[in-house]
């Protein structure tokens, strides 16, 4: 019964997978802009968000004309609202990826950082690491495993903290100054990836649960220090 | 709040109202069984071979009916030989093809329901002056079958328009949509659905024709036939035969025209037996 | 006031969809049908593509299902009728003097509203129609062949001898368009197929649909805005016109793709029907 909405339901969840792709491939860039330096890649990637962002109007554009023309109810609406939702945030992925390859060019000229870098592979491939935990749980309709992302949330805002700490002590040479924010700022960029994946996991839950809540509230009570 | 009213005055009321129509049942009954019980009390006992083999004589220990039962049963499928086909095709026409805005259709309707009430003996008459008299047939056997096809006709078109009417539209419509021609339609799905509404009208219209007497004593259906009857020979029949024999002043024959009723009885209960059959088994199918 | 729109943009969507240039079936030109002199329909142009499925809605009394016979050619059978300007199947005009209307009927079939088996058996109601047509060999596969592709073959297969009327509402709207399909038609024409049936029943007939329209042109009426929503590749939006005298006839007022009339509907009456602020 119903054989063109299941139709469009599964070609809907096999864009958002295939638009996922997109974005991994987008993060996977970013983080060997960051760790190799690689500027030429940046350019591609910076580039390559079209792809990304034409994938999401095209799945903004079928979800219109699914609502409008099945008008789903029950789990089929929520999927479709679902959908909506984490095509936005793997947009907003894609367009931190875009902003860390920005400022990798801004930097080029500063000498890198050990350190800096280790911790932005670290953050990074937790990132890639969570977003594909996320599309998969989605795929599975697995909500422990969309909640095991508040975890792996806490490793990237571990090491964003402590970069906060390690920019404090750089001191007051204005040029290290510089450099210091920006690196301050990609690494809000990986952080607010990470927090992308969660908000997925979150879709999940909703689509399996129908309640629409909070992962951070379930395990951690307390409040983020910035 | 008004109590859910008084239910004693209207049960009266509805009580008085059913044993109303049921006493008048009882009225109607009661006669119908009155005249049936007379009739058997007087024939009863004088049903015998000997009234279905022989010959009508003076005497009535050995008088038959035979050339008058005889008589009746070619009458009647003389009757349905004209009378089906010219009724039917009528009423295919009039429901089917005719347009009825036009107004020789709609005088022609008019003239049929009118013609259905016509008394028999006007029939008669008509018979009398045209078909045996003027077309030169004479005083015979299909004179009369004539005459009473032509009063038993308007009872069949009618009938049979019924019938025919009460083929749901939709089948219609299925069966053109497929690409059917008009009378395709009429031949494959209304005139087979119609059937039994047809069957039934016109076993009633025989059963009512082969109890006239009127027009048949009007064309001379002689009273006093010892032979056979021929197609265009004289004749006589059942209900002649049986007023004739009422006439007698003998009681024996009075007896013999009470046993001649009940084998007409029994013949027109039959068919009418037959009609609700035909209805019955049509219902089920569908 | 027609939106002639391309196609070919539809079948790009569509995953399974050959590629191949879609055609022309009907083109209708300022037709207008008159019923004993009063106009039931007004100035109707529009095209009708193939192996797409076409809907008309709009409210009781536009002339849907007026429009819809015009096109297999039965309001010849209502006396009065009237059909004026071109309508054109395959580029030959549909009334010309020489076209037969028998041959017109088994290219362009017809399932009505209410479900209208024939009292006969479920054999007998898919044979008739090759039958009057002719088309006597091989009948028996013939209406196995119909039966199968109307969804009902698996149901019916060991009583086809039953008679029609023992089958349930969905069965015997299933058994219509098995035996439309008998006599091998291009076009099927549906007159509100599934306003009789319950919503499983009316499912079924939707899939069924979408599994017709490969090999089928298929133009239903309907007055369930969301069926025509859910199944139909181009909508036609009919509404009712009042004229100076108070006169009311049936026009067209938006035709164009499906998504494009629940989405972004071109025509304010369109909008005020489709989100039922009509009226």
């Amino acid at each position: 019964m119903r054989a063109t909405l299941q139709e469009e339901l599964d070609r809907l969840e096999e864009a958002l997978q295939e638009e996922a792709e997109l974005v991994l491939r987008s993060l996977r860039g970013a983080i060997a802009v960051l760790t190799e330096q690689d500027l030429e890649l940046a350019d591609e990637i910076i580039a390559f968000d079209d792809e990304v962002d034409r994938a999401y109007l095209a799945l903004e554009q079928d979800v219109e004309e699914l609502l409008a023309r099945q008008t789903p109810v029950a789990r089929d609406l929520r999927l479709v609202l679902a959908s909506l939702h984490v095509n936005l945030h793997l947009e907003r992925a894609a367009d931190l990826c875009v902003t860390m390859c920005k400022l990798a060019k801004l930097v080029a000229s500063s000498p890198a950082d050990p350190a800096v870098v280790a911790s932005f592979r670290e953050m990074g491939e937790r990132a890639e690491t969570m977003l594909r935990v996320a599309m998969q749980a989605l795929a599975g309709r697995d909500v422990a495993g969309a909640e095991s992302l508040v975890e792996m949330d806490e490793l990237i805002d571990r090491a964003n903290r402590r970069l906060v700490g390690r920019i404090l002590d750089l001191g007051s040479d204005p040029d290290r100054r510089e450099w210091g924010l920006r690196m301050l700022v990609i690494s809000r960029c990986l952080e607010r990836i990470g927090d992308h994946a969660v908000d997925i996991g979150e879709q999940t839950a909703y689509l399996v649960t129908g309640e629409l809540r909070e992962f951070t509230d379930a395990s951690h009570p307390g409040s983020e220090d910035e | 709040m008004r109590g859910l009213g008084d239910t004693r005055s209207r049960r009266g009321s509805e009580l008085a109202f059913a044993a109303l129509l049921l006493s008048s049942l009882a009225v109607g009954m009661a006669a119908l069984v009155a005249l049936l019980a007379d009739v058997i009390h007087d024939g009863a006992g004088w049903v015998t071979w000997r009234l279905l083999t022989q010959a009508p004589s003076a005497d009535p220990a050995v008088a038959g009916a035979r050339p008058a039962i005889l008589a009746t049963i070619y009458l009647g499928l003389l009757l349905l030989a004209m009378v089906v086909p010219v009724g039917v095709a009528s009423a295919v026409y009039l429901e089917e093809y005719a347009r009825k805005e036009r107004w020789y259709n709609r005088l022609l309707e008019i003239a049929i329901q009118n013609l259905a009430g016509v008394p028999s003996i006007v029939y008669g008459i008509l018979g009398l002056a045209f078909i045996v008299r003027g077309a030169g047939l004479g005083r015979v056997l299909l004179a009369g079958a004539i005459i009473l096809a032509l009063l038993t006709l308007p009872t069949v078109i009618i009938a049979s328009r019924e019938a025919i009417r009460a083929v749901s539209d939709s089948i219609r419509q299925g069966a053109y949509a497929l690409g059917a021609t008009r009378w395709q339609v009429v031949s494959r799905q209304v005139l087979p659905a119609a059937l039994p509404g047809i069957a039934t009208g016109t076993i009633l219209a025989l059963s009512r024709g082969l109890g006239e007497t009127a027009p048949l004593l009007m064309i001379g259906a002689l009273t006093f036939i010892a032979f056979d009857p021929t197609l265009l020979g004289p004749f006589t029949a059942l209900p002649v035969q049986i007023y004739n024999w009422i006439r007698q002043p003998q009681a024996e024959f009075r007896r013999l025209a009470a046993a001649a009723i009940l084998l007409l009885l029994a013949l027109v209960l039959s068919l009418n037996a037959a009609a609700i059959w035909i209805r019955d088994r049509a219902q089920r199918r569908w | 006031m027609v939106a002639i729109v391309d196609p070919a943009r539809l079948l790009e969507r569509r995953p399974s969809a050959q590629v191949e240039r879609p055609s022309c079936v009907f083109e209708l030109r300022d037709v207008s049908v008159l019923y004993s002199g009063k106009a039931a329909l007004k100035g109707i142009s529009l095209d009708i593509q193939a192996r797409l499925i076409t809907a008309i809605i709009g409210p009781s009394g536009c002339g849907k299902s007026t429009f819809i016979r015009c096109l297999n050619r039965m309001n010849d059978l209502i006396p009065g009728a009237k059909v004026r300007g071109t309508i054109l199947y395959h580029g030959q005009d549909l009334y010309a003097a020489e076209v037969d209307p028998v041959e017109v009927r088994r290219r362009i079939g017809m399932v009505f509203q209410k479900p209208n088996p024939f009292p006969k058996s479920i054999f007998d109601n898919v044979a008739f129609g090759p039958r009057v047509l002719g088309l006597r060999e091989d009948l028996g596969a013939r209406v196995e062949r119909a039966l199968r592709q109307a969804a009902l073959w698996e149901e019916v297969k060991d009583r086809l001898d039953a008679s029609a009327l023992t089958l349930s509402g969905g069965q015997q709207q299933r058994l219509c368009i098995a035996r439309c399909l008998a006599v091998e038609p291009e076009v099927i024409l549906m007159d509100e197929p599934a306003s009789a049936l319950d919503p499983i029943a009316t499912a079924a007939i939707e899939d069924l649909m979408h599994e017709l329209k490969r090999e089928y042109t298929i133009v239903i009426v309907t007055h369930n805005m969301q069926q025509a929503a859910r199944v139909a590749d181009m909508t036609a939006f009919f509404s009712v016109d009042v004229g100076p005298e108070g006169e009311r006839a049936g026009i067209l007022v938006e035709y164009d793709r499906t998504e494009k009339i629940f989405t972004q509907p071109a025509d304010p009456r369109t909008e005020g029907y489709v989100t039922g602020r009509f009226g």
